[in-house]
């Protein structure tokens, strides 16, 4: 519950109906798209611009009340779980295109545009917004950049932050700041990184500029079949150790391609055991030659099939069964889990291998679709919640892919972020000496741990209580000390 | 002196002499050494340290950089010394802790594009050890700097209109923080989402927050196809107007560099080349031998389109050595114009959309002055330099100089871009920073208040903080 003080002097910034309190108007906001966590906020805001942004930051600020900035909602770690003795601040009404600048390649949008608005609202001059992750057609671009969002071109086209230009926000305070430059560069400390993909932990994010590349004349998709999921894994690596960028690397194994098929009936082929979508773009000329190079790497690396969109419809096809994997996987399965790991792309046959035991041993079906260009990994685990012991089994079978990306030098998270799911992660990946900084970046953003808090970074304490040694590269902390 | 002073004193020279007795004949103290530890190669700064130390691990700089902690000593670290704008001058004295030892690649991951070197690893030093796998790092900014300095400046170069500048090439690092803990940051993954980016953060930090003592990078196959062409231009304008159509286009050249007629008939002179002294486009292609025969013919069109001359090929690997050598000698082909003179390089970047304007009204501003400044840039970027040269016996010459240099990080700065693409602040640009940044540098100073509390890292350059503000 508000107090009353704090209720009033917030109704005088945004009145009804853009302040929710009432327990069956904030039940929406109640999770995101990770639907495993679940919290009530005291009460919902929807400013109509920044100077309410401003004002209520502010009152919260004074009065020492939680704030979780919120886009879309479509958050896979729990980024917009509310608190509740906190505020949700939603920008769903910050939903303006401000301008494009055909010349400079850039377009100003407000956060709550939805990732594929942009890509559409760039289409008349040619042009697009690169990263694209497979909820763009309603995830926010506010939401993108707190998360660094990729998606299937970031591997030729990089992630959120290689794509943003500048950032506005509102810091707790009230303070507005803008982070980066119209310009290549932006002298200084590089807080535009800092503040892309902080989760909502330093400063809500009232504007942004992004860059926009000029649309290629050019796209095709080949789909290669493999009989062997490690074959695959390293055609991955073949084609990227080739010197070949493609604009996707995408890999759907056994299981998640005949999820799919049941769903978009796009022609894969079911017998397969994995299956490789590779793109080039470009000129005809470059695609042309490309092609040739990828059908001859997959060729060597063993593919049994391999098939090249011959149009855009049939390439646009072959992709919708990529894009669509989760909704399918969601109709063959009471409840599946994500993960999302990131290795370094050479360790992906063996890791493969080890998830494909683990399932047989969890007696727990594990469909692999994901980035595979990028060493991201997208297994989905699929579980009946009602079943007893099911979900404990998955979150400790998601628990050890995770441990096993980053033994091989990997991260626990490639795009998702931490959230509230990741923070023992967090503990493993990172070593006490990383996690201060990072508090200590967050103290000095947000002294009394107002935006946000509970996500992100975990405290040294729950560290400690979670019991994770961190061993870097086979180096224990305190090498002197008996252990075992 | 008060209290304070003499303390800090004291604490000095009982670092010193344990470093002296720590690190033997690789700590060195002689007047020479720490002179030449004490500034890049831009214009001299006051500022030399008190100790030169030499270290080989980790463990060692961390264990330097303990102990200046603990008496709150500046620590300074240095590569090779190519800075240009002061990043190196020991402002207040202290240690420079030289990472020229640290210098071995310490792997190379073919099949995952990547590679991990110790921060005093220089860029053409990892090149070589690069040749027969296929690879190359291609970030190039002329001088032949280490990889840690280059990390820590962002240095960008000629090619980042297609490779990226150091930010986008960094993929993780191993710190040494101010209170002498190491730390890893990024990995060899290629994306993650875990945590604030403190590998962009460092990257570009020029030394303030940390000291870079290793460095993962990302590598590039060797394009099948390389060629250079050369195209000339009757007008500045009509050759920065090709450049921005090109870009447009999305294009993806390699380099495209301009360089005025001053520069122009500098390098002509100071390289031997067969040009006019006109206003030139550098470019080099990348990619299949069809791409860049496709990319080529579409540039050269729109040269045309704007009076630009038939392309002149270097295709032949001496060829194009000979054209970027004499394009990175640039800064002392316009020393040459003029023996007995002083320069200093700027740089300036902004919104591609703005560059010819930028361009052109920096050029008649250099003519008002009167003074001799080619201009030379990666323009692809919008990034450009000028080299002013001044003469410092001539009374005025050299405010004049300073003026003109100003203006330039005005304009840009007004233009909607900033006053450094890729030299860094160091010490030369604090003002410049601050009126481009200015709600910005309260948070930037928190961030250095959060990572070195006793300000003993690299103080008074990047961000002005509580040293700068107590010697005022």
């Amino acid at each position: 519950m508000l107090d009353p003080t704090f209720a009033s002097a917030l109704a005088a910034i945004v009145p009804p109906p853009a302040l929710l309190t009432a327990p069956e108007d904030t039940r929406p906001y109640e999770c995101d798209g990770l639907t495993l966590y679940r919290e009530q906020p005291a009460a919902v805001v929807l400013p109509d611009d920044e100077t309410q942004v401003v004002a209520i930051l502010k009152l919260c600020h004074a009065a020492r009340v939680p704030i979780v900035a919120r886009g879309a909602g479509t958050s896979l770690s729990g980024g917009s779980l509310p608190v509740a003795e906190g505020i949700v601040l939603s920008l769903a009404k910050f939903r303006r295109i401000v301008a494009i600048d055909p010349s400079a390649r850039t377009a100003i949008v407000e956060p709550g545009v939805r990732n594929l608005a942009i890509s559409e609202a760039a289409a008349p001059y040619g042009l697009f917004y690169a990263p694209d992750p497979s909820s763009q057609i309603a995830c926010s671009i506010g939401g993108n950049v707190a998360e660094n969002a990729g998606g299937v071109h970031c591997l030729k086209y990089g992630l959120t932050v290689h794509n943003v230009r500048k950032v506005r926000a509102v810091l707790v305070t009230g303070d507005i700041v803008e982070f980066g430059a119209d310009a290549l560069d932006a002298p200084g400390y590089d807080l535009l990184a800092l503040i892309t993909g902080s989760e909502g932990l330093l400063g809500v994010i009232t504007q942004i500029t992004v860059k926009l590349l000029p649309k290629p004349a050019l796209a095709q998709v080949a789909l290669a079949a493999f009989d062997d999921v490690e074959k695959a894994g390293a055609a991955v690596g073949n084609v990227i150790a080739a010197g070949i960028v493609p604009g996707g690397l995408e890999m759907m194994d056994r299981e998640a391609t005949r999820a799919v098929e049941q769903f978009v009936h796009a022609g894969y082929p079911l017998d397969a055991a994995a299956v490789l979508l590779v793109e080039a773009d470009g000129t005809p000329e470059e695609v042309a030659a490309e092609m040739a190079e990828i059908r001859d790497v997959l060729t060597r690396s063993g593919a049994t099939e391999i098939r090249v969109s011959a149009d855009e419809a049939q390439r646009l096809l072959y992709w919708s069964g990529r894009k669509a994997a989760f909704p399918a996987v969601g109709r063959i399965s009471p409840d599946y889990y994500c993960i999302d790991g990131t290795i370094p792309r050479a360790a992906l046959p063996g890791v493969l291998r080890q998830i494909a035991t683990w399932s047989r041993e969890y007696g727990l079906p594990c469909a692999n679709v994901f980035h595979a260009g990028d060493g991201n990994l997208h297994p989905l685990i699929l579980f009946d919640a009602n079943k007893p012991g099911d979900r404990e089994r998955t979150v400790e079978f998601g628990d050890r892919i995770l441990e096993l990306c980053i033994e091989v030098g990997g991260t626990i998270t490639g795009e998702h972020g931490v959230g509230v799911e990741k923070l023992s992660g967090m503990c493993t990946q990172f070593a006490p000496e990383a996690l201060e900084r990072f508090l200590g970046i967050k103290r000095a953003f947000d002294a009394h741990g107002l935006l946000n808090p509970g996500k992100g970074v975990p405290t040294l304490a729950r560290c400690a209580e979670f019991g994770r040694m961190h061993v870097h590269r086979g180096e224990l902390p305190h090498p002197e000390l008996p252990r075992f | 002196m008060n209290t304070t002073d003499s303390t800090l004193r004291q604490g000095l020279s009982e670092v010193t002499e344990r470093l002296v007795r720590d690190y033997g004949e690789r700590a060195v103290t002689s007047r020479a050494v720490r002179e030449q530890h004490s500034h890049g190669e831009g214009l001299a700064d006051a500022g030399m340290p008190d100790i030169v130390v030499f270290p080989q691990t980790n463990d060692e700089v961390a264990s330097i950089v303990g102990l200046c902690n603990a008496a709150r000593i500046p620590v300074i670290a240095f590569g090779v010394g190519t800075s240009l704008e002061g990043h190196v001058a020991a402002l207040y004295g202290g240690v420079c802790v030289d990472l020229s030892r640290m210098d071995r690649v310490l792997e190379v991951n073919d099949a995952d594009l990547d590679c991990r070197v110790q921060a005093g690893v220089t860029r053409e030093a990892l090149n070589a050890e690069l040749k027969g796998t296929g690879l190359f790092f291609p970030i190039d900014p002329g001088a032949n700097a280490t990889i840690g300095g280059m990390a820590s400046t962002r240095a960008s170069g000629t090619n980042a209109v297609r490779y990226g500048t150091m930010r986008e090439n960094v993929l993780g690092l191993t710190v040494v923080t101010a209170d002498g803990r190491i730390v890893h940051t990024g990995g060899r993954a290629r994306k993650s989402a875990a945590g604030y980016d403190l590998t962009r953060l460092f990257v570009g930090a020029e030394g303030t927050l940390g000291i870079i003592t290793e460095v993962q990078l990302r590598l590039y196959g060797l394009p099948e196809a390389i060629s250079a062409a050369v195209c000339q231009f009757a007008d500045l304008k009509d050759a920065v107007d090709t450049v921005i159509v090109a870009m447009q286009l999305g294009i993806p050249v390699a380099r495209i560099e301009l360089l005025d007629d001053v520069q122009m008939d500098a390098c002509v002179r100071y390289s031997q080349l067969e040009f006019e002294a006109k206003p030139t486009l550098f470019f080099e292609f990348h990619g299949t031998e069809a791409g860049v025969r496709e990319q080529a013919e579409t540039i050269e069109s729109i040269a045309a389109e704007h009076g630009g001359s038939r392309f002149q090929w270097a295709t032949a690997q001496e060829e194009r050595s000979k054209l970027w050598k004499a394009r990175h000698n640039a800064y002392y082909a316009a020393l040459a114009l003029a023996p007995g003179k002083q320069a200093f390089a700027t740089d300036a970047c902004v919104p591609i959309s703005r560059l010819t304007e930028c361009v052109l009204e920096t050029r008649s501003d250099i003519a008002a002055t009167g003074l001799v400044a080619p201009i030379v840039g990666h323009v692809g970027d919008g990034n450009f330099h000028l080299v002013v040269l001044f003469d410092p016996a001539k009374p005025g010459e050299r405010e004049k100089a300073e003026g003109l240099a100003a203006r330039a990080s005005a304009r840009a700065i007004r233009m909607g871009g900033t006053c450094t693409g890729e030299h860094g602040i160091g010490i030369h640009k604090l003002d410049a920073l601050v009126a481009e940044h200015g709600d910005a540098i309260a948070l930037m100073q928190a961030v250095k208040r959060a990572l070195d509390p006793n300000d003993i890292l690299n103080p008074g350059k990047t961000v002005p903080f509580e040293r700068a503000q107590r010697r005022r």
